[in-house]
């Protein structure tokens, strides 16, 4: 069973092996009451789809799901997180990162080909996060015996007890439970660095904070640990301690025809709406440094913005008068009410402001316009 | 003489204190996902979640609660809880429109462990098919029903 999983990870592997045809075959197999699968796709809203979709329509009260999944890198927040305080839009955007939201609590994390997502799929009742960690645990502990790794409290993964190298997010729903976790195998750690931080200065709100802890990869301190291995070893762990003759496969996320409506589940996944429309209320309220440059002279100025389901629900621009009259500030602000928090969508409403108003106002509008769009991340 | 947590009164009466197993003649009703519903006496029902929901979700850090003006139908997902334990979706136990939400959950969240009865309460709707509460337990019901699950 384990053979066929021996150099053949799925998003590797440029052959398609699908054995099953549709979905009732894949998991109401009554000899199997453990499944392991494999997702052969690397974007993070299809594998996260895939996890809503088992979640809602596979029985958990007779089996156990194990799913095996990584992404191309991506920027993941917890359910009832703030993007613009948890990671760099505007560097993400660059690098050409996305960034999802799951339906899973917890903090951000970063992901990449180098980090082995695994879900435990089980019923409310069988619903064990300490137990699902010792299949992580007890694996390594096998195959490389000299690391020294440790469940916390908290469910991260320690190595060395200082280091994290895996973290723990969960979702109750109406019959069953999930439990995902990272595993730090061969992440990019500089990428970390750059992009889980806040995108725009003066952010206030009480969406779930992430906990930043300093992490390593296992290749770090077991440089001879191949991918296959600790796949291989996760499996196995997983059958061993859930006593379960567990069959492996592979799947597509996308295909409809073995998981029909999968691919609604991730069009709302990689939406607006989902990712950034579901942000709770927050407010910014930074300084923004003005100037211009003939005759060269600076001014600083106030902003202040409340930011209700991604859009901006009141703004206030504090400019002194000596600056900009009062009547501009006041339209700039008035300008952005409703639009998305997104600094092209205020570039774009500020456009048209800008357009109307020549004369020697006109450069210190567009500086002020201009710092406001870089305030917005 | 404490105030009784479930209908307010003081002094010796039929009610325990706090998360108690008798409820008064308001009497509430429950979802098989741990949500409650009490009908006021202005006709709204007040939703929140079960002791026995508190205790399994462990301490609450966010309560992700609907707009007011949000229209339901029974068992629509209607928030999410998100604990140190998970995020956990609610589902509303009747059809009606959202009429008021527990705004001191923002800055308190932990109100839905301390009294998920009285201060704790998520939110209040309107009742458009009163016959619906029929399909819900009543608290002896519910009682049977969480021992059939914690065996």
């Amino acid at each position: 069973m384990l053979s066929h999983l021996r150099g053949t990870f799925c998003v590797l592997s440029a052959g398609v092996q699908r054995a099953w045809s549709s979905s009732s075959c894949l998991f109401m197999d009554p000899s199997s009451p453990g499944l392991v699968l494999q997702s052969q796709s690397t974007d993070v809203f299809q594998n996260l789809a895939l996890e809503d979709w088992i979640d809602a329509h596979v029985d958990l009260q007779q089996r156990s799901i194990l799913l095996l999944w990584r992404n191309r890198p991506t920027v993941v927040i917890g359910r009832h997180q703030n993007p613009w305080a948890e990671c760099n839009l505007p560097a993400m955007r660059s690098a050409q990162v996305p960034v999802a939201r799951r339906r899973s609590g917890g903090g951000t994390v970063y992901h990449d080909l180098g980090n082995l997502n695994l879900t435990f799929f089980a019923s409310k009742k069988a619903y064990d996060r300490r137990r699902n960690l010792k299949v992580v645990t007890d694996a390594l502990r096998r195959v490389r015996p000299q690391l020294d790794i440790q469940a916390t409290d908290r469910l991260d993964i320690l190595l060395n007890g200082r280091y994290k190298i895996s973290g723990t997010a969960s979702r109750l729903s109406r019959k069953s439970s999930y439990h995902h976790c990272t595993l730090l195998h061969s992440a990019d750690r500089s990428a970390i660095a750059v992009l889980l931080r806040p995108s725009c200065p003066g952010i206030r709100s009480n969406a779930t904070p992430s906990i930043p802890s300093p992490v390593t990869n296992l290749t770090d301190h077991a440089p001879s640990l191949q991918w296959e291995e600790l796949l291989e070893a996760v499996v196995q762990q997983y059958s061993s301690e859930f006593g379960l003759t567990s069959s492996s496969q592979c799947v597509d996320p996308a295909d409809e025809a073995l998981f029909p409506g999968v691919g609604s589940m991730e069009a709302e996944l990689r939406g607006w709406q989902w990712t950034f429309g579901k942000t709770p209320k927050f407010s910014v309220e930074t300084q923004l440094e003005l100037r211009d440059e003939r005759p060269a002279a600076r001014c600083s100025a106030q902003l202040q913005l409340e930011v209700k389901n991604g859009r901006v629900e009141s703004c206030r621009v504090e400019v002194p008068a000596t600056w900009l009259p009062e009547r501009l500030s006041a339209s700039l602000a008035q300008a952005l009410l409703g639009e998305r928090f997104c600094p092209h969508r205020a570039a774009a409403a500020l456009s048209a402001l800008l357009r109307c108003e020549s004369g020697p106002l006109h450069s210190r509008l567009r500086n002020l316009c201009d710092v406001l769009v870089a305030a917005m991340g | 003489m404490v105030e009784c947590q479930l209908c307010y009164m003081y002094g010796y009466h039929m009610h325990q204190r706090l998360q108690s197993l008798l409820f008064c003649l308001t009497a509430l009703k429950f979802t098989d996902k741990h949500e409650w519903i009490r009908v006021e006496d202005n006709g709204t029902g007040t939703v929140g979640i079960s002791n026995f929901a508190q205790e399994a979700l462990g301490d609450v850090v966010y309560c992700g609660l609907p707009e007011v003006g949000t229209q339901l139908a029974q068992q629509d997902e209607f928030g999410a809880l998100e604990s140190v334990k998970a995020a956990s979706e609610l589902y509303s136990p009747l059809t009606g429109e959202v009429v008021e939400v527990n705004t001191l959950l923002a800055d308190n969240p932990g109100l839905v462990n301390k009294s998920c009865y009285k201060d704790g309460w998520l939110m209040k709707m309107t009742i458009a098919k009163p016959a619906e509460l029929d399909s819900l337990m009543d608290e002896a019901a519910y009682e049977r029903y969480i021992h059939s699950i914690e065996d």
